[in-house]
């Protein structure tokens, strides 16, 4: 055996600095040329949260973020994706809790049909009855899906039980079966041409760019006109957070619980999010962390415990998640809480050391790719951070001690207001719940 | 660099540079100085076609026990010792190989090779019953996470054992079976390691901002000294024919939708037959515009989803298959005849002109996106050199692609979908029971 070797401290990087431009009609370009990526991402954001849904057609946004590609002005119906499909083009939209993505991926050589093909999405996709009343049962379907997969349901049970019924995402971005089942086509038509509109509208592209990229771009999406130049676009309302609870899910039959134990957390525009980052990395972001040397490596009682900031783009929620063989759900949970506790157990230097250089080392390669380049900036714009945020992120992080991490985690971990989710078989869960007090009799 | 897609007879230039150290251990060196970082990717030829009866899901476990400790090296330490230097770092174990990976600022890459290598030189001498006790658990949880306890867990299991009999290499799947997870004792272990952890036995691939000369001597270095080991046998299956009988199972399941697999055995990686047949399924399943999604989902409505997959596999055969759910109050059957006209629709008409471009553009886009990042880089040339013996085909892939034309997956289909080869695979969702109150809320 020889030597372990030593490993030097990696040069600086910072995250890639877009070029910012703006089409004739106002639309904001962001753009990252990057020599050697052959697929271009392009990504156009469109700020309209779903909070500026109808309560009672919840789900439209999603309904019309699915019929873009099933048809346009000049593509109807099936002509549409067969074109797309034609240049080697991946086309997928998708809206969440700020607001409306969707992205293009496409060989460098066949950006310029491609991105035709992608504004008229944009500007003039067709929304007929037919498939918004299609898509409205697949996505009935897909909910009964969702419901019945134990990990998706503990996950949309804690962030149910996280937010007040007035916080729009106390219920499923895609909407729940009632108001789904109420969207029609003239729903669909006219959250579109309410929302979707230039003056909302962010264009991230990355990639090897071709000659001419600039010039596509206008003809392309700067001659989209918008009715209403002047109405600003739309952010998403301040979170209504709900006071800590438990919910025990029946899923008769299980050999696992899914667990979900967190509380209120931070977003990223908190300048305590780099060291709150950090100490949950601690705790339970890395292989060793806290919570999985103990409750896998030590006990074997799972595949993995993490926990896992979720950040909205205000507020959030943390939550530390896992699967646990039903015989030792309730020590898991007491265990995992107990773990939690940090105020006895700071945060360490070494600690504070692998978690910074965990963040920092796998950034170069994670913004290598276009795709990865094009997602983050196209987060940037939903999440209300400046382009450089990586960048600005990493020097918090560099700035982060062990006081620091640990006063972080102490205002945002509340031990005394965990909310609890177990999806499991609750007639085997429900006395030991009960005897360690999470559940009264 | 070749610019892709102008022209798909053109091949790609991604640097392969190949070199064999005296003790076997074959090395892949392609440098890429975008990014300060590299990819480490190493494939042993070890999978679960390997595993002797009663020992199966044992190459899965045995992959845990790596990450327990070696020499030099504390259990978990691994892992945690290159995350904490900035790395993504895993490992998989399927049917043919098992792939160990890690991907990191460049100046990390000496100690990744250090601790691959000290692993392979001195795993052994920490396994211990107790890491082998606590890895067996974790797999078993990992076991009922991705399998036992979701809707149709049971999918892939079903299907091989439907298309390959029991005894066959891929007759049964990586996850192995609890029963003989629990079997597992540490002189197997000891077994497993001597006989297929060796360097003459695995391909090591380094992708990144690296020279070739300087990679080639981290990795004698690191590597150099370790003893070369007898050369395990690498024999592989003779291929079977297709299947006859039409066997079939019918399972009912606690699923939301019940759903239909038809499958069929089919050639090994490398025949260009079945290069034939993955374009078959894209055009079958691939997309929005695909045959199945087309008549099944948006036609007919009456199934939920549809798709069509190949597992390319390399002893003797692969398999394929498509599947559908049915839509809420559509009989299964009903799917189940759609979903056979389908395929048979292709076999006798073959693709439209317009079908097999869009093939050719979806399978040049995937490729090329598999190639965009180091570490799926890294991976695939290990995959071609591991399974085929030629790395250099990861440039050519998308240049052969393009030569198969509709008749070529026409006839391809002919001769490998047909409706009497195939096996049926159905889960019946059980009657919808009234939602109980589910839910049940509480204090701390």
């Amino acid at each position: 055996m020889t030597a372990r070797p030593d490993v030097p401290i990696p040069a600086p990087w910072a995250f890639p600095e877009p070029t910012e431009g703006r089409l004739s009609n106002g639309i904001r370009v962001l753009r990252h040329p990057m020599p050697g990526q052959h697929v271009v991402s392009v990504v156009a954001t469109v700020e309209v949260p779903l909070a500026a849904e109808p309560r009672d057609l919840e789900g439209v946004a999603l309904l019309l973020s699915r019929v873009l590609d099933e048809g346009t002005t000049a593509h109807p119906g099936d002509a549409y994706a067969e074109a797309l499909e034609s240049v080697g083009a991946a086309f997928h939209a998708s809206w969440g809790l700020s607001g409306l993505q969707v992205m293009l991926d496409v060989p460098a050589t066949r950006l310029l049909p491609a991105l035709e093909l992608f504004a008229e999405a944009l500007r003039t996709p067709e929304v007929r009855d037919e498939d918004v009343r299609r898509h409205g049962a697949l996505r009935l379907a897909e909910i009964e899906q969702q419901r019945a997969n134990a990990a998706s349901r503990a996950t949309m049970e804690f962030r149910a039980a996280s937010w007040l019924e007035s916080d729009r995402a106390h219920r499923m971005n895609g909407g729940d079966p009632e108001t789904v089942a109420a969207v029609t086509g003239d729903d669909a038509r006219a959250f579109h041409r309410l929302h979707v509109r230039p003056g909302a509208t962010t264009l991230v592209i990355a990639g090897d760019l071709p000659d001419g990229t600039d010039h596509w771009l206008e003809s392309a999406l700067g001659t989209w006109d918008d009715p209403e130049p002047r109405r600003p676009s739309l952010t998403e309302p301040p979170p209504d957070p709900a006071p800590a609870t438990v919910r025990l899910i029946d899923r008769p039959g299980s050999v696992q619980a899914d667990v979900r134990l967190g509380g209120q957390g931070l977003d990223r525009r908190d300048p305590r999010w780099a060291p709150f980052q950090v100490a949950a990395y601690a705790v339970g972001g890395g292989f060793l962390s806290r919570l999985n040397s103990v409750l896998r490596e030590d006990r074997g009682w799972t595949y993995g415990a993490h926990l896992q900031p979720v950040p909205r783009r205000a507020g959030g929620t943390w939550a530390v998640a896992g699967s646990f063989r039903t015989d030792v759900v309730v020590d898991a949970v007491v265990e995992a809480r107990r773990l939690l506790h940090v105020a006895d157990r700071p945060i360490t230097d070494d600690e504070v050391r692998q978690a910074v250089s965990h963040h920092t080392g796998t950034s170069p390669l994670r913004y290598a790719t276009a795709e990865g380049v094009a997602d983050q900036q196209a987060a940037n714009v939903l999440n209300g951070t400046p382009v450089d945020h990586v960048t600005r992120w990493l020097a918090a992080l560099r700035d982060v001690t062990p006081q620091s991490a640990t006063a972080a985690y102490a205002d945002a971990v509340d031990l005394d207001a965990l909310t609890l989710v177990v999806v499991g078989d609750a007639a085997a869960l429900r006395p030991g719940l009960e005897k360690a007090g999470w559940l009264t009799a | 660099m070749t610019s892709p897609g102008s022209d798909p007879s053109d091949d790609l230039a991604y640097p392969v540079h190949q070199h064999t150290l005296a003790n076997g251990l074959r090395v892949i060196v392609s440098p890429d100085h975008n990014a300060p970082a590299a990819a480490l990717n190493l494939w042993y030829d070890v999978g679960s076609r390997h595993e002797e009866p009663g020992r199966t899901g044992f190459a899965h476990l045995f992959e845990h026990l790596m990450f327990q400790g070696s020499a030099g090296v504390a259990s978990g330490e691994h892992i945690a010792l290159l995350q904490a230097h900035g790395a993504a770092v895993n490992a998989t174990t399927w049917f043919d190989r098992t792939n160990y990976f890690e991907a990191l600022p460049t100046g990390g890459l000496d100690l990744a090779l250090w601790l691959e290598a000290d692993r392979l030189e001195s795993l052994l001498d920490a396994v211990t019953q107790e890491n082998l006790d606590n890895q067996r658990e974790v797999v078993k949880e990992e076991k009922r996470q991705r399998y036992d306890n979701v809707p149709y867990g049971d999918l892939m299991e079903r299907l091989v054992a439907l298309v390959f009999p029991s005894d066959h290499p891929y007759g049964h799947t990586t996850i192995g079976s609890m029963a003989d997870l629990d079997a597992a004792t540490v002189e197997d272990v000891h077994a497993f390691f001597r006989r297929h952890y060796l360097p003459s036995n695995c391909v090591l691939t380094i992708v990144g901002d690296v020279t070739v000369d300087d990679a080639y001597a981290l990795v004698e270095r690191r590597f150099g000294h370790l003893p070369s080991g007898p050369k395990p046998d690498r024999a592989l299956a003779a291929p079977l024919p297709p299947l006859t009988g039409l066997p079939r199972a019918e399972v009912d399941a606690d699923v939301p939708a019940s759903s239909v697999a038809l499958a069929w055995r089919l050639p090994a990686l490398g025949d260009p037959e079945l290069d034939a047949l993955d374009l078959a399924t894209t055009v079958l399943g691939g997309s929005q515009t695909s045959r199945l999604h087309r008549a099944l989902v948006r036609r007919d409505e009456v199934a939920e989803g549809a798709g069509a997959s190949v597992m390319p596999l390399v002893g003797g055969n692969s398999f394929g298959f498509v599947t559908a759910r049915a839509r809420d109050g559509v009989s299964i059957d009903t799917v189940e005849q759609s979903l056979l006209a389908e395929v048979e629709r292709l076999a006798d008409e073959g693709p439209t002109d317009d079908e097999v471009t869009r093939a050719h553009a979806r399978f040049e886009r995937d490729w090329l996106q598999s190639l965009a990042s180091l570490d799926t880089r890294a991976d695939q040339f290990s995959a071609y050199a591991t399974l085929l013996g030629d790395p250099t085909r990861v440039n050519r892939r998308v240049a052969d692609m393009a030569t198969i034309d509709g008749t070529a997956i026409r006839d391809a289909c002919r001769t490998h979908l047909r409706a009497e080869q195939r096996a049926t695979l159905v889960h019946h969702a059980l009657p919808k029971a009234s939602p109980s109150p589910a839910t049940q809320e509480g204090v701390q």
